[in-house]
């Protein structure tokens, strides 16, 4: 593991940090590998496609949410996680719906409150995704 | 002891332990700013979306360009 975050292919999406070069930018180069290994672990695993978005909300918050989720793909979930907002949102589609029901999305929601409030914002995200994967189960 | 003395033996000393546990306890915090966030500090870095390995992943036979979201939680802290 190379310890570098690959970015989503849109347009959009290549604004903000830039992979494992945290100047100025949200994570540290630490905690940037932190999320990528849970991330592609996470993924491998379940052969369900994890994506982690960090950023604002435009409102209403679950829309944007569901709009950004609307660029991936049906067994793709997406973890958006806005910290100035205080907001999560967790959106799985037609086939990681199914895998994944929303009352196991809800106690890793739970669970990354917990970490968010506390103030770990990457230790969150890591519980969150290793909890969706466990309860996706392997493919 | 002169009140020199009597200051530096009550009020020097203790203030030095205070110095010596303040500084084990925050030195590293004021030295090297963590990256941290808290609870209710701002948070204004552009918006960044991470997407795992491209070998990680299952290719899948697209459907189509979109999807639509189907179900999911939420919350806020």
């Amino acid at each position: 593991m190379s310890g570098e975050i690959t970015r989503a292919p849109s347009r959009e999406l290549q604004e903000g940090p830039q992979g494992d070069a945290p100047a100025g930018g949200a994570f540290t180069a630490r905690q940037l590998s932190r999320l990528d290994e849970a991330l592609t672990l996470s993924s491998r695993e379940t052969g369900l496609t994890f994506s982690v978005y960090v950023g604002e909300f435009k409102a209403p918050a679950r829309a944007h949410a569901e709009a950004l989720f609307e660029r991936l793909d049906d067994g793709s979930v997406l973890v958006a996680v806005s910290p100035a907002q205080r907001l999560l949102h967790i959106v799985t589609g037609p086939e990681s719906a199914k895998r994944l029901p929303n009352r196991a999305c809800a106690l890793a929601a739970l669970a990354m409150r917990a970490s968010f409030a506390n103030g770990d914002l990457v230790g969150g995200i890591v519980t969150g995704l290793r909890m969706l994967a466990d309860a996706a189960g392997t493919h | 002891m002169t009140v020199v003395q009597t200051v530096l033996v009550f009020v020097g000393i203790p203030a030095g332990i205070i110095a010596v546990i303040a500084l084990a306890v925050y030195g590293k915090a004021i030295v090297r700013q963590p990256n941290r966030y808290r609870p209710g500090k701002t948070w204004d870095y552009p918006g960044a979306w991470y997407v795992p390995h491209p070998e990680a992943v299952v290719a899948r036979p697209s459907t189509g360009s979109t999807t639509t979201a189907v179900g999911g939680a939420s919350g806020e802290w």
